[in-house]
């Protein structure tokens, strides 16, 4: 769901050298009210770097930065309280309990004393800590510890909530609990800027995703307007028996198949709409003496289209 | 005011650590009674004496020597002997008296005695007490031989009359004293003077270890997230140190007060003592975060801070007294706070100076802090943001 309103964030040419290497290079992005972006991108694609020069927290060789109308610079301090920040790696202190860092940050937020503790409890119950609570971050399991991390950054109710790469090493159980808040958020009017390096994320929580490779942005829109980059191409995986020889024969004379391929116990096909074609496609199959088990047709997704822009797979 | 909040979660988490207890409360503790072993009596330091045939004043000299009860006075016959008990540290310190003592002083002659001392932190206060000892005897001397040139009376009724004055006025004698040759007043405790130079290396160290508290929240990535928030790098900073500060002004004052209390230690005017203090931990903690800020490793910020606190105490002359340093030295050693904060010390409990007497000292000191933290806070910024 997308949604109108004044930019949240507004940032234009970023730029940051480090030493020799251009990690972020001409990124520019738009977050409105209450959207969900997401950077989507490998291993030192630029997320990171890209993020902090958001935040005011790395100074930028290049490009402006306005959060909430506010120009963003590692010394604002306006522009920084609209924002909720929260990095990849952990910053917590092990030492403390949950509500100490809680009540610790909301001090640092600027909450007000007598605040304190009500907002606390709160988040504590957003993120599932109310009964851990006076229990030490160190004795957290890793899931734990990231809710908590995560929990920080709600403390002041922020315009807009920077997420880096949250679920890196979370167990599936805790990453979707994750996910849910963060869409909770999301519904609540809070804008969120997201990076990932998993396509499943970025589609389940983004409005527009952001797709970025060697400190690049390569291409933004919502998935829809992504995906039709890469054509209306699906993949179709047939579990078939019979004649795959001649099968696979009779598929690539059809105009609509693009590539063909046999495997163990069926066929792989590329397909311009598949859902068109797909009638067709069987009853070629059929007179070609193929048994078809079972269809299964898979739109494209942004995995294809990193695939398609960059020419490598998000993930090795 | 956020700066205290993070200050309160710097304490807080200190005292989270169970050597913290050792740390702050026991070690302060166990320093007021080392201080107290060493200097507040309970050790008595031995002066080897060659005293032959020196005449009546020579033995006065020698009983004022071993008078107060602060030395014992062993005697040697012979330069030959007194030597080697010196350097085997059967003694500590050794003095020779020239044979023809008496007749040189009543003639109105220089005499010469030979101070031999061990290379270690008793030999100045030893040499500073004989010549205390030497300076009053002197003192009476030349209000006997006053009297001799006035009156035309004989030297040894002189003498005992200009002893006399001396009792009844014992401010002149002190006047006297401090104006001659003795470096240190007569009056003055051994254990004052050990007692400040040590409180201000302690706190000193103690400020320090900011640095590698510092050192952790930045790798922890805290220092980092404290920026993403509205939360200017120098209320981080600020915060930062004065975690640390307090905990280092609460130890000094706990010495200060323990001291006090237990040996009698007079510290000088409580208020100027109390901004001695401060203003020393300020510059302790301003150090510190200068060196959190600056450095890579808690490692190396532990060891760099150790030599720093140690050094620039020795230099400063919070091991030896400032006083038995060539002039060149000592101007060279007031780079170091620990020369100002001795100073400033020296003033206070020597010459019973007030927080007003002590005021270009306090003044250095503050603003050496105020440098520091200022560096500090840019260092600090420029290892997140770059
Ligand atoms: N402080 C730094 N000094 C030097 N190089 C850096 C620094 N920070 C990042 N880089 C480099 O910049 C590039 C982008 O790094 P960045 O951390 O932004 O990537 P990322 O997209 O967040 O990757 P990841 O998914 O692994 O977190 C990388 O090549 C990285 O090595
Ligand atoms: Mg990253």
């Amino acid at each position: 769901m997308q949604r109108a309103g004044p930019p949240v964030l507004e940032c234009t040419a970023l730029r940051k050298r480090f030493g020799d290497l251009l990690a972020v290079d001409g990124v520019g992005f738009t977050i409105a009210g209450g959207e969900t972006y997401g950077l989507l991108g490998p291993n030192g694609a630029g997320k990171t770097t890209t993020i902090s020069m958001v935040c005011g927290l790395l100074e930028r060789d290049g490009g402006t930065v306005t959060v909430a109308g506010r120009p963003m610079t590692t010394r604002s301090v306006e522009a920084k309280a609209a924002i909720g920040y929260i990095p990849q790696e952990l910053a917590i202190y092990p030492d403390l309990t949950a509500r100490e860092n809680l009540a610790f940050f909301a001090r640092l937020y600027g909450l007000p004393r007598a605040a304190v503790s009500t907002r606390v409890a709160e988040v504590l119950d957003v993120i599932g800590l109310a009964d851990r609570a006076g229990d030490r971050a160190s004795e957290f399991s890793g899931g734990m510890k990231r809710r908590l991390n995560i929990g920080i950054g709600l403390l002041h109710r922020p315009r807009l909530l920077v997420l880096d790469e949250p679920t890196a090493g979370v167990d599936p159980q805790s990453r979707n609990s994750i996910l849910g808040s963060i869409e909770e958020l999301s519904d609540s009017g809070m804008a969120v800027l997201y990076t990932t390096h998993y396509m499943e994320e970025a589609e389940r929580l983004c409005d527009r995703v952001g797709i970025i490779d060697g400190g690049q942005l390569k291409a933004e829109g919502t998935r829809r307007e992504l995906v039709a980059l890469v054509g209306e191409t699906d993949r179709v995986r047939l579990s078939a028996a019979g004649e795959l020889e001649a099968g696979l024969a009779a598929c690539l004379v059809l105009p609509s198949v693009r590539e063909a391929s046999r495997h163990d116990d069926g066929l792989d096909l590329l397909v311009d709409g598949a859902a068109a074609a797909l009638p067709g496609l069987l009853a070629a199959l059929g007179a070609a003496g193929v048994t078809v088990r079972s269809v299964d047709v898979a739109e494209p997704n942004l995995e294809a289209v990193f695939l398609h822009l960059t020419g490598r797979a998000l993930r090795d | 005011m956020k700066a205290l909040a993070i200050a309160r979660t710097n304490v807080r988490r200190l005292f989270r650590e169970r050597s913290t207890i050792f740390f702050v409360f026991v070690l302060p503790m166990l320093i007021i009674l080392l201080l107290g072993a060493t200097f507040g009596g309970g050790l008595t330091p031995r002066v080897g004496v060659v005293a032959t045939g020196v005449g009546e004043l020579g033995e006065q000299l020698v009983e004022a020597i071993a008078g107060g009860g602060d030395l014992e006075v062993v005697r040697y016959d012979s330069r030959e002997a007194l030597g080697p008990a010196v350097e085997r540290g059967r003694v500590d310190a050794g003095l020779e008296l020239p044979a023809n003592y008496d007749r040189t002083v009543r003639s109105g002659g220089e005499a010469v005695l030979r101070f031999l001392a061990r290379p270690d932190q008793l030999g100045p206060q030893l040499r500073a007490a004989v010549a205390a000892a030497a300076a009053g005897q002197a003192a009476e001397l030349r209000a006997a031989r006053f009297t001799v040139a006035e009156t035309g009376s004989g030297f040894d009724e002189a003498l005992a009359r200009a002893r006399m004055v001396a009792v009844a006025i014992p401010s002149i004698s002190v006047e006297e004293t401090t104006a001659g040759e003795a470096l240190l007043p007569r009056d003055l405790g051994t254990f004052d003077l050990g007692a400040s130079q040590q409180l201000l290396l302690f706190v000193f160290l103690t400020s320090l270890t900011g640095a590698s508290a510092l050192m952790e929240t930045r790798r922890l990535g805290i220092s980092r997230r404290m920026l993403s928030t509205p939360t200017s790098g120098w209320t981080i900073l600020i915060g930062e140190a004065l975690g640390r500060f307090g905990v280092a002004l609460v130890q000094g004052v706990f010495i200060l007060v323990g001291t006090l209390l237990a040996f009698r230690v007079d510290w000088g005017d409580p208020l100027g003592a109390a901004a001695v203090l401060v203003a020393f931990c300020l510059v302790g903690s301003g150090a510190g975060m200068l060196l959190g800020a600056t450095f890579r490793s808690e490692q190396q910020a532990i060891s760099v801070s150790l030599l720093a606190g140690l050094g620039l105490a020795a230099l400063g002359g919070s091991m030896v007294p400032l006083e038995v340093f060539p002039r060149a030295v000592r101007d060279v050693a007031h780079v170091t706070p620990h020369a100002w904060g001795n100073d400033a010390f020296a003033e206070l409990v020597r010459r019973g100076g007030g927080i007003e007497d002590i005021l270009l000292e306090l003044g250095v000191l503050l603003a050496l802090a105020a440098l520091l933290l200022a560096l500090a806070a840019w260092r600090l910024r420029r290892a997140i943001t770059r």
